[in-house]
């Protein structure tokens, strides 16, 4: 079991109020991922839940029980850190042991344990060396392993991907989530990186300032962003955020458009701008847009490739139905 | 290598002999009292025996009957490694508390810690003395060992504290995490990370004890007078005993400038509390 | 979690330590420093032990503020210190910059160049006023007679010798005279710890960024340009380290003056202080305030300085 309620968590550092007053209910089972910019205390709020930091006010509850004055390893919650954290003296098998050890189980518990971890992360050959001669992505799997055996009702990830490089990063991102569907144990992830909230998240949890601003499922988040920060945040390239006249058009005080769902034309369309910068991948192309009168510089995503070049006039055309229009207090407007 | 380019032929040359040069002089004192302690007290002083002279460890052989030598070397040994020891017990706790949950005061206390060792020695000269006499320790190995764990206990807290800093935060997170206590912390994690820090904080602090020569040649008499002491009293052979004098003096550095060699990297970062490393 | 007791309690006996040895004897010297306190006074032997009633307000202070004494022991402790700053920052840097590079040998001649560092400081004192220093049996001695029979023996050769027959005989130069007492305990400091000034230059210099430098020497830096705006700007913590560090230790240089030559001509603070000791308390005690106010102007000086990069 891994249910875990938030009620009325609050942390004060010194002057600064980092989390105000916030509630946040994570079901059993549940995939959630805390994702915002550095500094909007998502990391601050999974060590509260973890134990390792103090709540200012308020109770945090796992089960149903109250663990608000619970020393973290009473919590029953394993957790992997961004700098792996293993111990580097000890082997890598002593470092899978070393929680089992301090929970007092038996050796030979201790070692079925061990191999049945080692042998589903692949680190079967490498149970004896230590951290130091391992690489990143294997120090990794070493600190999921010791976080594995302990059974934990829930598992705590902060930043675990962000020391790998791109390369690995995709390819411990699905071992993550594979394991997750295996364990089907509750797993909560901090991350900045938005892909990686939208590609493992059963619900992404979106923070700014301490400030939850939306929680919600990856395509809720996409398709009806509560506000423009949210909009801003979710999604990759960046929505394009118009302002202004255009935006009353459509009777707003603003209205965004993903690149995605802009199409484009070299003879005619809604707007007019001029090609400053293609991106080309291939599968996409990227299209960066100046002079349109309407923002510094517009985005456009096209499927294949197009022939597009530095100080081309090109035009732009939205998709109405997928305007998004906010209020002046940047709120959707529904 | 731009920098290899331009190394002409002289430099190639001048740099390394300039280098043995300096090494040289500079170690040529210690050099000599070594030469000298294998000279008889006669020789010492003939010129004509300043290099070539017949060698004796009569010196050395003599040490007890003329300086009552391993007196002094046995009370320098117990209060230096008694304090040095005394000091990391005290220390370690202080410095991880320190490094691992700093409060807002931390900072404070380290630096008014430090402010403490520039505190004169010589303005608490008699209250020490009157202290001590009236408290029945002066000249015991108790005062010494007291008195050395004092005067260096903020730069052992301040070594440790610098080592304690480079271990990662995490790990002693993941320690709590994985079910340890503060003492298991210690002992599990930070003593065998740190083993390097503290093993060089304690060399330094057995240095220090051992070198110490204002409180212990103030404080005792003769029960508990350490090799300072001893050296301090014979100040002023007159000429007469370079020889015997060259030998003690040898006994009393030689196997500190030896322990010495083996920290000199510790010691850059320690005594400059990590901010050269 | 919420609790603090633990780390608290960790750091209590450390803190409590210091503070009783901080606080106590400084507070007895306070106390000495306010009261007619001599130890051998046959006339009033009411002043031998320390009380009250033998208030004296700050007639110690004055005491030993009209005293020549107490002055020129601030002059001895400023000379000495600065000189011994001054001479083992050059000297360190210099040899730091000397050693740095590679060559055959460079380990041996960094552990040659740091054992005087381990040197126990009386041996250090004993070692120079006595088997290099002494004027007649020392090598300074040595080294001078030496020099005067080579040119008395020139004297007579042919041709030159009227050359040399103008040249005077040479004397020895007596360390532990007053002019030159302070000069000795100078030289002896200073050999001791310039080691200590290499090493933590050194590795200092080991830590300078050489893509900077490549890009210097791209830019057309010169040698000198290289050191001038690279490596001494990247030296100056360093520098102020050495400086702090070695202040602390010099201020209460004490056995190296005692064993030159007890005091005569190179008394510094301490031992003027030590002087008072052996009788008067209360003259002692009110100069060891004056020291102490002089260490703390010293020490807020240096905290600011240094305490800034120690806490990075």
């Amino acid at each position: 079991m891994g249910r875990i309620a938030l009620n009325k968590v609050k942390k004060v550092f010194g002057d600064v109020e980092v989390i105000p007053p916030l509630d946040l209910t994570i079901d059993d089972g549940e995939f959630v991922v805390f994702v915002g910019p550095s500094g909007c205390g998502k990391s601050t709020l999974l060590r509260m839940i973890a134990g390792l930091e103090d709540l200012t006010a308020g109770a945090i509850e796992i089960d149903d029980e109250d663990v608000t004055e619970v020393p973290p390893s009473k919590r029953g919650l394993a957790m992997v850190f961004q700098s792996y954290a293993l111990y580097p003296h000890m082997t890598v098998r002593k470092n899978i042991a070393f929680p089992m050890r301090m929970a007092g189980i038996d050796e030979a518990t201790q070692n079925a344990k061990i191999d049945a971890a080692a042998k589903s992360l692949n680190l079967t050959d490498y149970l004896d060396r230590k951290p130091g001669q391992l690489s990143g992505g294997q120090r990794q799997r070493v600190a999921i392993g010791r976080a594995i055996v302990r059974e934990p009702a829930a598992f705590l990830f902060d930043e675990p991907l962000s020391n790998l490089d791109a390369a690995l990063r995709v390819g411990m991102r699905l071992e993550i989530m594979e394991l997750h569907k295996k364990l089907e144990t509750t797993m909560i992830y901090v991350t900045h990186d938005q892909v990686e909230a939208m590609t493992m998240a059963d619900k992404i949890v979106v923070l700014q300032a301490g400030v939850i601003e939306q929680v919600g499922s990856p395509l809720e988040l996409y398709h009806t962003p509560r506000n423009k920060f949210v909009a801003g945040f979710i999604g990759s390239p960046k929505m394009n955020l118009i302002e202004g006249a255009e935006a009353e058009k459509h009777g707003a005080a603003s209205i965004g458009i993903r690149p995605e769902h802009l199409t484009v034309s070299k003879s005619e369309g809604t707007w007019k701008g001029r090609v400053g910068v293609a991106e080309h991948l291939g599968s996409d192309t990227f299209i960066h847009v100046h002079d349109t009168g309407l923002m510094d510089m517009m985005t456009v995503r096209i499927n294949g490739d197009i022939d597009a070049r530095h100080g081309d006039t090109i035009y732009l055309s939205p998709q109405v139905d997928q305007i998004h229009r906010f209020d002046a207090q940047d709120l959707r407007i529904a | 290598m731009a920098i290899v380019a331009e190394t002409t032929k002289f430099s190639k040359f001048a740099w390394p002999i300039l280098a043995w040069g300096v090494a040289l002089i500079f170690f040529f004192p210690i050099f000599w009292m070594v030469l000298t302690s294998f000279k008889t007290d006669a020789d010492a002083v003939k010129p004509e025996f300043l290099l070539w002279f017949t060698p004796t460890l009569e010196n050395y052989a003599n040490m007890t009957d003329n300086y009552d030598y391993w007196r002094f070397a046995t009370n320098s040994i117990i209060t230096s490694v008694s304090a040095t020891l005394l000091t990391l017990i005290v220390g370690v706790p202080c410095a991880y508390a320190m490094a691992f949950d700093p409060s807002r005061g931390t900072k404070d206390i380290l630096m008014w810690m430090l402010s403490t060792k520039m505190l004169p020695a010589a303005a608490v000269l008699y209250p020490m003395i009157f202290l001590a006499k009236g408290l029945g320790i002066y000249d015991t190995h108790f005062l010494v060992i007291m008195v050395l764990c004092l005067i260096n206990l903020p730069i052992v807290i301040w070594m440790l504290f610098t080592y304690f800093k480079d271990i990662p935060k995490d790990i002693i997170e993941a320690g709590k995490m994985d079910g340890l206590n503060t003492w298991g912390e210690v002992r599990e994690i930070l003593i065998p990370l740190a083993w390097g820090g503290i093993a060089s904080t304690a060399l330094l602090a057995f240095i220090f004890c051992w070198n110490e020569a204002y409180w212990t040649v103030r404080l005792t008499t003769i029960d508990a007078a350490t090799l300072s002491k001893l050296i301090e009293g014979n100040r002023a052979p007159e000429g007469l005993f370079f020889g015997r004098l060259s030998a003690v003096s040898t006994a009393a550095v030689g196997p500190i400038v030896i322990l010495g060699w083996f920290c000199q990297k510790q010691l850059v970062q320690g005594l400059t509390f990590g901010a050269v490393k | 979690m919420a609790n603090r007791t633990i780390p608290r309690l960790l750091q209590t006996p450390a803190v409590l330590l210091l503070l009783v040895w901080m606080l106590v004897p400084l507070g007895m010297t306070l106390f000495f420093s306010f009261i007619r306190y001599v130890l051998n006074n046959l006339r009033r032997p009411e002043w031998t032990s320390p009380s009250i009633e033998n208030w004296r307000g700050f007639g110690n202070y004055k005491f030993v503020w009209n005293q020549d004494g107490f002055w020129l022991a601030i002059q001895n402790s400023l000379l000495i210190v600065c000189s011994i700053l001054f001479l083992t920052v050059i000297l360190g840097v210099l040899i730091a910059v000397l050693v740095n590079r590679s060559f055959p040998g460079r380990g041996i001649v960094r552990v040659l160049l740091i054992s005087p560092f381990f040197v126990m400081p009386a041996v250090n004192a004993v070692l120079w006023i006595n088997m290099i220093l002494d004027p007649v049996l020392g090598l300074q001695g040595i080294a001078v007679g030496g020099i005067n029979e080579v040119i008395a023996g020139l004297r007579n050769a042919p041709l030159i010798g009227g050359f040399f027959s103008l040249w005077p005989e040479l004397n020895p130069i007596s360390f532990r005279a007053t002019q030159t007492s302070a000069y000795a305990v100078i030289m002896m400091v200073t050999w001791q710890w310039t080691p200590f000034a290499v090493l933590i230059f050194m590795t200092s210099l080991q830590s300078e960024d050489q893509q900077q430098k490549e890009a210097a020497i791209l830019d057309g830096a010169g040698r000198w340009s290289q050191f001038r705006f690279l490596t001494l700007p990247h030296l100056g913590r360093p520098i102020a380290i050495v400086v702090m560090i070695q202040a602390i230790f010099h201020l209460s240089l004490y056995a190296e003056i005692e064993i030159v030559s007890r005091g005569n001509g190179n008394k510094n603070l301490p031992y003027f202080i030590g002087e008072l000791a052996n009788n008067n308390i209360g003259a002692a005690s009110a100069t060891g305030i004056f020291a102490v106010i002089l260490a703390n102007i010293v020490a807020i000086f240096l905290l600011r300085m240094v305490g800034k990069t120690l806490m990075e």
